[in-house]
């Protein structure tokens, strides 16, 4: 299966300017490489930092165990799995893997309905505010929401989209992504759990082209 | 799935992102940072032939002794030697690190090289054992490496 390339635009913080990247509705050996080669060693070196400066545990990124190269391993070749991913100036700045089959809402108005149900979502270390000040990029989690929002007008679920967030991002999807809080799940390790219907979804689209 | 995203939207949703946090999934599957000691990634069995000749070369262009390098680069000896010496040892991310810094060689490229990452480029491994090939060397022992190989094959003499 061949990937699909589009065109995005990430914020350049340092320039002040938005910059071309390329959204793959795919995560390849280029990624993982990039993952691998540069994500890892700069999260490790990031963390240490904040061991030493004595932040506490808490207070360290809550993705830094994730090991992207066995999550895709393990779903590789489901079609229910796909992957997303973002690059620009030739380095991987987000990834994201999806699940379609297994999950359904759960917000009252779309209980049952099928929905596109974000497994993993992660930002390149050099984008995360808590490790890097600035950080290089922004509009990463944006551009993977709303092309998770897409793949569920593709597959007819209307936009609905379902996800476990990291404490750290909640404020991220209540209120840049506008989706429904429905609380804490303690099946999921007590994070809170957002769902996008389909009314939020197109309010999503559309608040990025309000003035 | 070709998507159409103007570059308007993405530059107001990058301003209404702002610096927020975005991570989203399951805790705890995979074994956390103490933050000390380097995340293991899963190793490619593959022999890196070419890794163990390239810290050897740059090494010895620096005229410097694989303690001397240790010293320099803030790494073990023992790692070194099983660098140079094993071609299916896996050194560790930080000593590649230290390597690529010390040598000013590029992180990824070298991590390639040294098995811990899969090749992005496939002619890699193919291009490297070419390189090894070329740079083995055709000089003569000097008098210490034949009095070390004399003492060796007597050692394995006395084994049968």
């Amino acid at each position: 299966m061949t990937a699909s390339i589009s065109v995005v635009h990430l914020f350049n913080v340092a320039r002040g300017e938005s910059e071309a990247a390329e959204l793959s509705d795919a995560i390849t050996e280029r990624h993982l490489a990039d993952w691998e080669g540069e994500w890892m060693p700069a999260l490790f070196n990031a963390v240490r930092r904040l061991k030493r400066k004595g932040v506490p545990t808490r207070e360290w990124p809550q993705s830094s165990h994730w090991n992207w190269r066995r999550k895709v391993n393990a779903l590789h070749g489901i079609l229910a799995s796909p992957g997303f991913s973002i690059v620009c100036n030739g380095m991987t700045q987000g990834l994201m893997m999806v699940d379609t089959a297994t999950h359904r809402c759960r917000v009252d108005s779309q209980n049952g309905k099928h929905l596109v149900y974000i497994e993993y979502v992660e930002n390149a270390p050099w984008n995360r505010p808590e490790l890097f000040d600035p950080p290089r990029f922004r509009g990463v989690g944006s551009i993977l929401i709303r092309a998770a929002v897409a793949l569920s007008e593709e597959l007819e679920f209307r936009g609905r989209i379902g996800l476990h967030s990291l404490p750290q991002a909640d404020s991220f999807y209540a209120n840049t992504c506008g989706m429904t809080d429905l609380g804490a799940d303690l099946d999921y390790e007590g994070l809170r759990y957002f769902e996008m219907t389909p009314k939020q979804a197109r309010a999503f689209v559309t608040w990025g082209r309000l003035p | 799935m070709k998507l159409r995203i103007s570059k308007a939207w993405c530059t107001r949703m990058a301003e209404l992102e702002g610096d927020t946090e975005i991570g989203a999934g399951r805790l705890a599957i995979d074994p956390p940072f103490d933050g000390e000691t380097i995340p293991v990634v899963d190793r490619f069995d593959e022999p890196n032939i070419a890794f163990g000749r390239l810290n050897n070369l740059m090494r010895r262009r620096r005229g410097l002794s694989i303690e001397g390098l240790a010293m320099a680069a803030n790494v073990t000896v023992t790692e070194l030697v099983e660098i140079e010496n094993d071609v299916r040892y896996n050194p560790s991310l930080q000593t590649i690190d230290k390597l690529a810094s010390y040598f000013n060689l590029p992180r990824s490229g070298l991590m390639q090289m040294a098995g811990l990452t899969a090749s992005k480029d496939a002619s890699l491994s193919e291009r490297a054992v070419r390189y090894v090939a070329r740079t083995e060397s055709t000089a003569e022992l000097t008098p210490e490496e034949n009095a070390a190989l004399e003492g060796f094959m007597a050692v394995l003499s006395e084994q049968k």
